[in-house]
């Protein structure tokens, strides 16, 4: 067939939100928790809710208790799980893991050799001598999600650290996979950011077509559950099939100024909007378009969606970056309003 | 206090004479109405070619005056046919009338010996009188007109089979002679049978009456909404009854020039010929219309079948075949024809939008002016009449200091001094209200989208001053209508100078005239004295503000897509614009005049690196408006704007912004009175005032144009 039919037919993502991704507003009327530049958030061996905030690891025994500090390090963290055995793993910017003990020491041994990856966005225990982290590919930085969308290289990769230091290629080859999901049957699941899909560890994508830019994904008790950065933008999606466009807006265009996912709904005089996003009387409609979003989608064990959270065009609960089940409850982290939020128990 | 402009040293704006593309030419042609007939016509071209092809000397004098003498009856059928489809009905017994008509023609000549124009009385009556038996069954007893007419084909067949057997020796063997008569049946009027000119005659008549008689206007009315025709106040029975014996009068017609040039009848005239009539009309109009009374698209239909067929029966082709051709190339005709129907709205759709590359001036003077680098001052503004008015896209202050606004649903309001706290109606105009100016005389000149120019005066009597101007030369569409009156000023000797921002767009699809980018707006005037509206310079890039400079010779005029302000020289208007000030940081919109001799510039959008880019790929915004929804388009941002104070030479002095979610974001229109700006938006439904530091506390705006009040 014509290289120009074939174009054509170049399959749109899947979902749209609509049905048990309808909108709603559940992500806006959350309990929230003010909290200085989150990142991630996890649930300690012992029950206590763990969240990094900057370079600091903070815990909180109950919700709406005062938060204490934990640990502090000299990087902001950008990753953090806990192992079985009371251990927790922290990922640091930069490139960086370090690994506490049950009583919050650092362990020696843990350390991933210099420039082997270039960022740790998500890690998890294999076992207790081996930690799981994963390599979106990026440095540090808040261009990511300006980057990630225009990027064809896929140089994220997962990698296993021995407690003597020994590394283990897992995988490579991936498109910016922003974080890791053990299955529980030995399998590993890995949400790519831009390929709106989660893969495996050899690549093959389970399940495809989300209607946003994946962040990391969380086992709860009966499925998973989707942090997501954004929601597909048709602009976007469509800017991918104009190739010269995009090659000269990376030429000639600081990344801040691309068109791309955000991470904060605010406007900006040079950052342009799209149509229907304009104000009127004032206001922004929530339904308006807009390039960030707050979506959580909550999946059953065969990754299809079966509810969602979200915080629509008018919100401010944007980009949702990690998730966590605390007893029964869901806790979510927004980036946008700097916040955990809690959306009650998980459906 | 004002700077005095020295015009001659500003750069020149390059204004296009001609703006030429053909994807344009398409999109103008296919937006006309006659391009309907485009399929048929193509189908005629085809067949003639192909008879010149596959035919030697088909095409000559001789033959061609032979086939319009028999065009005559079948044309004047197809016409009869035309009349009665567009009131909504239908006529079988067209062929039999014919046959009828041509015996009573005959007869009342041979047997009777009548003097021919008596003969031709008699025949259209008889024509008529058929007519009117379907007129009264199917339109004034409301019977169904099929079944009617199909009634009226069996009994005048009938009749006529009746009456011609016992007639028929007699006519042929009549020895009467007429001179008339043969002139009629055989002469020639400049090279051309009569019974051509007759039909051409005719044609033109019926042409007429669905044009511009009132009858005409009715029938179509009638066939195209018979319940609708009826709540307007037509007489639809009446209208239907009429239609019927105008019909049978053409049908008569046509039955009297066979009989001229026959002199006999057979068992078989007529026969099949509503058929053929049908087949004709069906061609030339794409199915079978009601409500519509296209002449030349019948005429077009009935030459490509009459053609077709004389010219397969010359080429000794079977009656059979000729038939199952005839068929298959009608079917063929009409699915294209249909399909292109269908479809040309939407090939117009995807041709319409044209866009094109330009370059924006980069920004500058904006050195520590931007809105990231200073602090937002109109978050220091109150709002006025928040809520109350929707889209105060200006506003307008008198010397008083009441406040005049348009709004979104066509009305002018009123918020009095000195609280400002309520807004009331002062006139309902209609349209969408734009730019506004005090006259002289006090009154409010308005420029209406979807209008033109309008005139408020303070009692709320309202006054469409123009709503066209002189069309330009070169285009095929007709640009004289103003489709979106934008803004206005007055000169000193009482000329409205006006933009129609865009000639291509209504207000409410103004975003894709920046998707085309194209210069497709336009400056104009309207001199009250003459009350002549002229088209001063023409092809602007989305021409919007108006501002009478302070000296009140020159005319700044805001190019919006451009992101400059033009200037106009009063004294030399065809000299055309040079650039006032380039390279602003946004979309300006209103311009008007400051205190202090400089000039207020609102920025209804600011403008950035990525949207700048997208400007210079035309192809990249025309395939995003095919495959992304309009909602998601990309887009300058509208959600932040200012105002810009530049100075009577050009240059920026100051830049007035608010935060970025605050309430008076695009910003398109702003007056300054009193030591205050007063500050409207097109999307807001709030006004703002700021007070100015260091403002002229007794400067007011109609003052600085027509002298303090006596």
């Amino acid at each position: 067939m014509m290289p120009f039919l074939r174009g054509r037919r170049r399959e749109p993502p899947a979902m749209t939100l609509e049905g048990v991704l309808g909108p709603n507003g559940r992500l806006d009327e959350a309990r929230g928790m003010k909290v200085d530049a989150p990142d991630a958030v996890c649930v300690a061996a012992d029950r206590h809710l763990l969240f990094s905030s900057g370079a600091r690891l903070m815990a909180l025994d109950a919700w709406g208790g005062e938060p204490r500090p934990v640990a502090t390090f000299d990087a902001p963290v950008t990753a953090l799980c806990a192992g079985p055995d009371g251990r927790l793993a922290i990922g640091l910017a930069g490139g960086r893991a370090a690994v506490l003990d049950a009583s919050g020491r650092p362990e020696d041994g843990w350390a991933l050799p210099a420039g082997s990856v270039a960022s740790v966005v998500d890690c998890a225990f294999l076992s207790g001598e081996e930690l799981l982290l994963v390599d979106c590919g990026y440095g540090s930085g808040d261009d990511l999600l300006a980057r990630a969308a225009w990027d064809d290289e896929a140089r994220g990769q997962l990698v296993a650290l021995g407690r003597s230091g020994q590394t283990r290629f897992v995988a490579s080859g991936l498109h910016c996979p922003m974080g890791v999901s053990l299955d529980g049957q030995g399998g590993m699941l890995v949400p790519l950011l831009e390929r709106a899909g989660i893969a495996d560890a050899s690549g093959r994508v389970r399940q495809g077509g989300y209607p946003g830019y994946l962040g990391r994904l969380r086992k709860t008790a009966n499925g998973y559950v989707l942090a997501c950065l954004s929601r597909r933008d048709p602009l976007i999606e469509f800017l991918k099939t104009e190739h010269a466009f995009v090659a000269e807006m990376k030429a000639k265009i600081e990344p801040r100024h691309w068109i791309a996912p955000r991470a904060n709904p605010e406007f900006s005089h040079d950052f342009p909007i799209e149509l229907g996003a304009t104000r009127l009387f004032g206001e922004v409609k929530p339904w308006a378009p807009s390039f960030s979003y707050g979506l959580l989608i909550e999946l059953d064990a065969s990754l299809m969606p079966v509810g969602s959270a979200q915080s629509r065009a008018n919100g401010r609960r944007h980009a949702i970056c990690d998730v966590a089940d605390w007893n029964g409850e869901l806790i979510a982290v927004s980036r946008a309003s700097g916040e955990i939020l809690n959306l009650g128990a998980a459906a | 206090m004002a700077a005095d402009i020295d015009f001659a040293s500003l750069p020149k704006q390059h204004v296009p004479r001609l703006v030429l593309s053909p994807r344009r030419i398409v999109a103008d042609v296919l937006s006309k109405g006659w391009v309907e007939s485009l399929i048929p016509f193509v189908a005629l071209v085809c067949v003639v070619a192909g008879v010149l092809i596959s035919t030697d000397g088909y095409f000559t004098a001789s033959n061609l005056r032979n086939l319009a003498q028999y065009a005559a009856d079948g044309g004047l059928v197809v016409l009869a046919l035309l009349i009665v489809v567009a009131v909504g009905g239908i006529d079988l017994s067209v062929g039999s009338n014919f046959a009828m008509s041509a015996f009573v023609a005959l007869f009342c000549f041979h047997i009777l010996q009548l003097p021919v124009p008596a003969v031709l009385v008699a025949t259209l009556a008889t024509g008529a009188a058929i007519g009117a038996v379907n007129g009264v069954i199917a339109g004034l007893l409301g019977c169904g007109a099929l079944l009617t007419t199909l009634g009226t084909m069996i009994t005048t067949r009938g009749l006529y089979t009746l009456a011609s057997q016992a007639q028929l020796v007699q006519i042929s063997t009549s020895a009467r002679m007429d001179d008339v008569w043969d002139w009629i049946g055989f002469e020639k009027l400049f090279t051309l049978p009569v019974g051509f000119w007759v039909l051409v005659v005719v044609a033109a008549l019926v042409f007429v009456m669905f044009r511009q008689t009132r009858f005409g206007w009715h029938v179509l009315a009638v066939g195209g909404n018979r319940k609708a025709a009826r709540h307007g106040g037509i007489r639809v029975r009446s209208t239907i009854f009429v239609a019927y014996v105008l019909a049978g009068l053409v049908v008569g017609i046509a039955g009297f020039l066979f009989a001229a040039r026959q002199n006999s009848v057979g068992s078989d005239t007529g026969i099949g010929m509503e058929f053929f009539a049908l087949t004709a009309l069906v061609v030339g109009l794409g199915g079978f219309v009601p409500g519509r009374g296209a002449v030349v698209s019948v005429l077009i239909g009935f030459a490509t079948i009459y053609i077709l067929n004389n010219a397969m029966i010359n080429a000794g082709f079977r009656g059979d075949f000729v038939q199952l051709s005839m068929g298959a190339i009608i079917i063929l005709i009409l699915a294209i024809d249909v399909k292109f129907r269908k479809n040309r709205h939407r090939l117009l759709a995807s041709t319409y939008l044209d866009p094109v590359a330009f370059e924006t001036d980069a920004v500058e003077g904006m050195r520590g002016l931007m809105p990231h680098e200073t602090a937002p001052k109109l978050k220091a503004a109150e709002i006025l009449a928040a809520g109350q008015v929707d889209g105060p896209e200006d506003v307008l202050l008198d010397a008083a200091g009441n406040i005049y606004c348009g709004s979104r649903d066509g009305y002018l309001f009123r918020i009095a001094a000195p609280d400002h706290a309520k807004a009331e109606v002062l006139a309902k105009i209609g349209g969408r209200p734009l730019g506004l100016a005090l006259d002289r005389e006090g009154r409010i000149v308005t420029c209406v989208a979807g209008m033109g120019l309008v005139r408020v005066g303070m009692d709320g009597k309202v006054e469409l001053l123009t709503d066209q101007t002189e069309r330009s030369l070169f285009s095929v569409q007709d640009d004289t209508t103003i489709r979106m009156a934008d803004d206005l000023d007055i000169a000193p000797d009482g000329t409205i100078y006006f933009t129609d921002a865009t000639k291509r767009y209504d207000i409410e699809n103004w975003g894709l005239d920046l998707l085309e980018g194209r210069p497709n707006g336009r400056l104009l005037s309207y001199d009250p004295a003459t009350r002549r509206t002229r088209t001063v310079c023409d092809n602007l890039r989305f021409p919007n503000g108006v501002c009478l400079t302070h000296d009140g010779k020159h005319l700044l005029v805001a190019s919006t897509w451009e992101c400059s302000i033009l200037i106009f020289d009063l004294a030399r208007l065809s000299d055309g614009p040079r650039v006032f000030a380039s390279g602003l940081p946004g979309y300006p919109d209103n311009v008007n005049r400051a205190s202090d001799g400089g000039y207020w510039v609102a920025l209804a959008g600011m403008r950035n690196p990525v949207f700048d880019q997208a400007m210079r790929h035309p192809g990249l915004r025309r395939r995003m408006t095919r495959r992304v929804p309009p909602t998601n388009w990309l887009f300058g941002n509208l959600n932040i704007g200012g105002v810009l104070k530049i100075d009577g030479s050009g240059k920026v002095v100051d830049a007035l912004w608010d935060a970025p979610d605050g309430p008076l974001y695009m910003i398109t229109s702003m007056r300054e009175h009193e030591g205050a700006l007063y500050l409207g938006g097109v999307t807001n439904d709030k006004i703002g005032r700021l007070r100015l530091d260091g403002a002229d506390p007794a400067w007011r705006g109609p003052e600085s144009y027509w002298g303090r009040a006596r």
